[in-house]
């Protein structure tokens, strides 16, 4: 039967009868995605666009804004300032990210182990740090890593080895920085890899035992291989944080020694604190720009692997 | 046209519509080029005093926790008492944090705002210009004060305390060493006492230097305002590349490489460490220093003492100023005019500045971390507060007074002051470090304090 015959054979009836459904029901399925929509259009879309107009203004918040067009990029793209707060994010990145997916991997292989006694005990003491307030986690990294009264500068002076100045030298501000987000977040990776890792049939694992697969060689060619997605999400996710990253710089160096420690996010913040918001407007959408640029390049590079 | 192109049609030209009255919806767009730095004129945004004899209303009064916010919590009882009609809801807020947003958001402000005077400038579009109120008053307040509140000839402060810098010492080091505090008249006088004070004790590094970049231009801003300068002149134009710095830079460089002096960051543990050993033995800084010997030098109280800053020229001024606060009225307040009531009391009458600097619950002896900037209270005869017993019983008031007094004017702070700190603050430490000169510091926070801020400011 050809789809000419088709039409021709369909009763018109049931299409008047969709005409005549009662409205109600037509609206119905707005009506129940307009909370979202009505949410999403105050609280994503609009700051949205109003920022993105407000980037090609000068505004102190008060009175009207001067357009200046593409001024603000211009002076962002050329500022040493800006490259500076994205070169401290990336190399954060590199301290941080990296680091992060090998530990948190292992450590979730390890807590996955149904012959682990106290499992339950682990996995909450791994996730006690990402439940704690950074800002007190900040105020301690501060007093611990003290060039003069630090308790990590007092230990390397009792094995005979020289002090560092964790916080105030350009060298060690921010590997200092780094191992304090790590600290902080690392539990958070292990959680999300763990329920990858949950989500791997134990029968796969048992076929690759039976085929003589040792536990190394399980872990390369079974677990690495099929968590890869969820380790992909967590890069994306540590990717955006990094690149964010705003309250432990702000407590604990103010950004310094020097700007060193001045991520992305710090320096998007100082715009904003001098109130001007349409410098601080350009440079979040610079940010979000390359963040999604970062996003896609690990999203294509998965796909490929694919 | 199928069913369905219209349909996404209409939900693209919907979704374009929402996107074009949602883009309306921001702030006022003007290409003219005075927009937006300050539109403020008599009939918008000047204040004036209320016209009625019997005021009455509901004032909300923001001041940092600590304190000065019970010093004034006493005030307003007494402001209460005369004027039984107007009620101050008294909030302790994190002022430098959530300031800035609220003026934005324009959303419960505050009716007035104790604020640091470095941050007056920078968030003057949002408050009243005060110049009408202020009138009366003019004259009898301390120059500097003003000309901190100042911007593009509009007031926007009430101006409230002066912090003379002065130079505290070890009175017992200087008499081990056989010293005069006296004979240190001229920065040249410090350095000799410095090197006199190395020879005998080795281990010392005498005068302090700021390690921390903000409080480092703020404390190089206090040895700049003695010689009557600062880094913008009242049109805004950068002056940091000027023989006045140039001293300035070269005299603390010259103490750095000699090993005189000890960097510290303000009453931090190292600094802390330092000052009760005896390493550190002069430290000039502002009046409010003093609160480290009364509350933070346990081993060392009452062995300190202070005196007027050395001058840079024999016979120039003794003090500069450094830091100090204002009271602000911010523009969407909902009672303008009480809140200006409360200020005036506070400031201006008797009852209301000896209730601050005068003992009181909170300080019993009085205050004496800062002292008034409106001369009538700034009296050398008639002290508000008490001899310090962490200073050996001395009286700290005409010390302070007489210092005050010798504070030029001519030194506003710009809008951008804050800002300048990620380039003359960093600067200024990198030279510490023996990474440049001073010559070099000055070229390279002119040029990026020009481009970053100046010229984005305009």
């Amino acid at each position: 039967m050809t789809s000419t015959e088709m039409r021709e054979r369909t009763p018109a009836a049931p299409a008047r009868r969709r005409r005549r459904r009662p409205s109600g029901r037509r609206l119905a399925p707005y009506v129940f995605v307009l909370p979202f929509v009505a949410l999403f259009l105050a609280f994503s879309v609009y700051p949205l666009i109003y920022t993105f107009r407000l980037s090609f203004t000068a505004w102190s918040g008060s009175g009207p804004a001067r357009w200046v067009g593409w001024d603000n990029y211009t002076y962002l793209l050329g500022s040493d300032a800006f490259w500076s707060s994205l070169g401290n994010s990336a190399v954060l990145w590199l301290l941080i990210v990296p680091v992060q997916v090998v530990v948190a991997l292992i450590a979730a292989v390890l807590l996955n182990n149904a012959k682990l006694r106290m499992r339950g005990f682990y996995r909450t003491v791994a996730l006690v740090p990402f439940v704690t307030p950074l800002v007190a986690m900040a105020q301690i990294w501060i007093v611990v890593f003290d060039s003069d009264y630090g308790a990590v500068n007092r230990l390397l002076g009792a094995v005979g080895l020289p002090e560092i100045d964790w916080l105030t030298s350009t060298v060690w501000a921010k590997p200092t920085l780094a191992l304090l987000f790590l600290w902080k977040t690392t539990g958070f990776a292990i959680v999300i890899l763990l329920s990858g890792l949950q989500s791997i049939p134990a029968s796969v694992y048992e076929a690759a035992e039976l085929d003589g697969a040792s536990r190394t060689r399980q872990l390369v060619s079974i677990t690495v291989l099929l968590v890869r997605r969820v380790v992909l999400f967590l890069v994306v996710m540590q990717t955006l944080a990094v690149f964010q990253m705003f309250a432990e710089p702000y407590v604990v160096t103010a950004g310094g020694p020097y700007g060193s420690t001045t991520t992305a996010g710090l320096y998007l913040y100082e715009h904003l604190g001098r109130s001007d918001l349409g410098t601080g407007s350009a440079n979040s959408f610079l940010l979000v720009a390359l963040v999604m640029l970062v996003s896609l390049l690990f999203v294509r590079l998965l796909r490929e692997r694919d | 046209m199928k069913r369905t192109q219209i349909r996404r049609r209409a939900v693209a030209a919907a979704a374009g519509l929402t996107a074009v009255v949602l883009a309306a919806c921001g702030p006022e767009v003007s290409s003219d080029a005075e927009s937006g730095a300050g539109d403020t004129g008599p009939a918008d945004g000047t204040l004036a005093a209320p016209d009625t004899d019997a005021p009455a209303g509901e004032i909300t009064i923001w001041d940092r926790s600590g304190d000065l916010y019970e010093v004034f919590d006493g005030v307003i009882e007494r402001f209460t008492e005369r004027y039984p009609d107007i009620v101050v809801h008294h909030e302790a807020v994190d002022i430098d944090t959530k300031l800035p947003n609220t003026l934005i958001a324009g959303a419960d402000v505050p009716d007035g705002v104790f604020l640091d005077d470095a941050k007056v400038a920078g968030l003057s579009d949002h408050f009243y210009d005060l110049s009408a109120v202020l009138e009366p008053y003019l004259d009898d307040i301390a120059a500097q004060k003003v000309d901190v509140n100042t911007v593009g000839g509009r007031i926007y402060g009430v101006p409230w305390d002066l912090n003379p810098g002065l130079l505290y010492y070890r009175a017992d080091i200087l008499e081990e060493v056989g010293i005069d505090p006296a004979s240190i008249e001229t920065y040249d006088d410090l350095f000799a006492a410095a090197e006199q004070i190395k020879a005998a004790r080795p281990d010392a590094a005498p005068i302090h230097l700021e390690k921390e970049p903000f409080l480092s231009q703020l404390w190089l801003e206090m040895f700049a305002s003695q010689l009557g300068t600062s880094l913008a002149d009242e049109n805004g134009e950068l002056r940091l590349d000027s023989p006045e710095y140039r001293q300035i830079l070269g005299w603390l460089d010259e103490v750095n490489k000699a090993g005189l002096g000890t960097r510290a960051e303000y009453l931090g543990p190292a600094d802390l460490a330092a000052l009760e050993s005896g390493q550190q033995v002069f430290v000039p800084w502002a009046i409010w220093w003093d609160f480290a010997p009364q509350q933070l030098l346990p081993q060392t109280t009452g062995l300190w003492r202070a005196m007027p800053l050395p001058a840079w020229t024999e016979g120039g001024a003794r003090s500069g100023a450094m830091g100090g606060s204002s009271f602000v009225i911010p523009r969407d307040a909902e009672n303008p005019e009480l809140a200006w009531l409360f200020y005036e009391f506070l400031v201006f009458d008797p009852e209301g500045f000896q209730a601050v600097y005068g003992p009181n619950a909170i300080y019993p002896d009085g205050l004496n971390t800062s002292v008034p900037s409106y001369a009538p209270a700034a009296d050398p005869a008639t002290p508000l507060f008490g001899p310090l017993d962490a200073l050996g019983g001395q009286d700290l008031w005409p010390v302070a007074i007489e210092a005050g007094e010798q504070i030029p004017g001519g030194t506003p702070i710009p809008q951008w002051w804050a800002g300048a700190v990620d380039y003359l603050g960093d600067n200024l430490q990198r030279m510490f470090d023996g990474e440049l000169t001073p010559e070099q510091v000055i070229a390279e926070s002119t040029e990026q304090i020009q481009t970053n801020l100046v010229d984005r400011a305009s």
